[in-house]
């Protein structure tokens, strides 16, 4: 596994799941290349 | 004529210009903050680093406002050439399949190399011959081409020669073609191959295929408007 960066973003949400869906089509559409790169997200409230 | 775009931190804009200049069409900038395109025939993307080729190369600059008008321009069969930084943009803009990494070597390369015509029957090379074998340089980071599962292989137009990948490309891929054929990238520079007096002309052989088609579009045009004119 190769690590290629972490991105810390702070937002606010209502609940959960909507900052995980939000952070989910930030990374698909430009934090990562998903051709080439895969993901992870971990929420910290 | 030829519209070539200038993003912040593009640094091969003027040698597109000056290549084209050269082969006798006339070229001009256009500015990334442009909404519009001007009236051209068609788009090149130039090398350099947009926007700094901050997160990943060429991720920032497809959301610039003149890659909406170039991609409605690649929609509608416009020809859109992206050489080097250009050909990452098209990649992450979603106008050519694939991506570019790193190169294998993790280190920046600057050479000649020796690449293999695949295709000539597309407009960006009809001034080869199938299976000729070009020389022009190349100059990159992550130039390491990354194609989809499943990519087509009458897609591939360039291919490094035996032995001369300089990057890791995945089958020496070293150019590619949109599935509708009217969008193409590569990673070698031919706008810095046009004069004997820098060494190989054979960019010229790339880009003078495009202003030929340029031409040919223009002429049908001229014909058009002939033929309208002689039925009023």
């Amino acid at each position: 596994v190769r690590v290629g960066r972490i991105v810390d973003i702070e937002l606010e949400a209502k609940d959960a799941d909507a900052a995980r869906t939000e952070v989910g089509r930030m990374c698909e559409q430009l934090l990562a290349n998903p051709l080439i790169e895969s993901f992870e997200i971990e929420l910290h409230e | 004529v030829i519209a070539v775009v200038t993003f912040p931190g593009s640094n091969d804009d003027r040698d597109a210009v000056a290549a084209f200049e050269s082969l006798g069409v006339e070229a001009v900038l256009v500015w990334h903050a442009d909404e519009q395109l001007p009236d051209v025939r068609a788009v090149v993307l130039p090398g350099g680093f947009s926007y700094g080729d901050y997160l990943r190369c060429g991720a920032i600059a497809r959301f610039a406002p003149v890659m909406r008008a170039v991609k409605s321009f690649a929609a509608d069969g416009g020809l859109v050439l992206g050489i080097c930084n250009g050909f990452q943009v098209l990649c992450e803009a979603g106008l050519l399949p694939g991506a570019l990494r790193p190169n294998a070597s993790l280190s920046f390369v600057c050479r000649d190399v020796g690449l293999v015509v695949e295709r000539a029957d597309t407009p960006f090379t009809a001034r080869c011959a199938t299976h000729q074998r070009l020389v022009i340089p190349v100059k990159h980071g992550e130039g390491c081409y990354i194609p989809p599962d499943g990519l087509p292989p009458e897609q591939v137009v360039l291919r490094y020669a035996p032995g001369e990948n300089p990057n890791g490309a995945v089958d020496d891929i070293a150019g590619v073609v949109s599935e509708s054929g009217n969008v193409m990238g590569l990673m070698p520079h031919p706008e810095h191959a046009v004069d004997p007096l820098i060494g190989s002309t054979d960019g010229a052989l790339l880009l003078g295929s495009l202003v030929d088609a340029v031409r040919s579009h223009a002429e049908h045009l001229r014909q058009l408007g002939a033929l309208a004119d002689s039925r009023s």
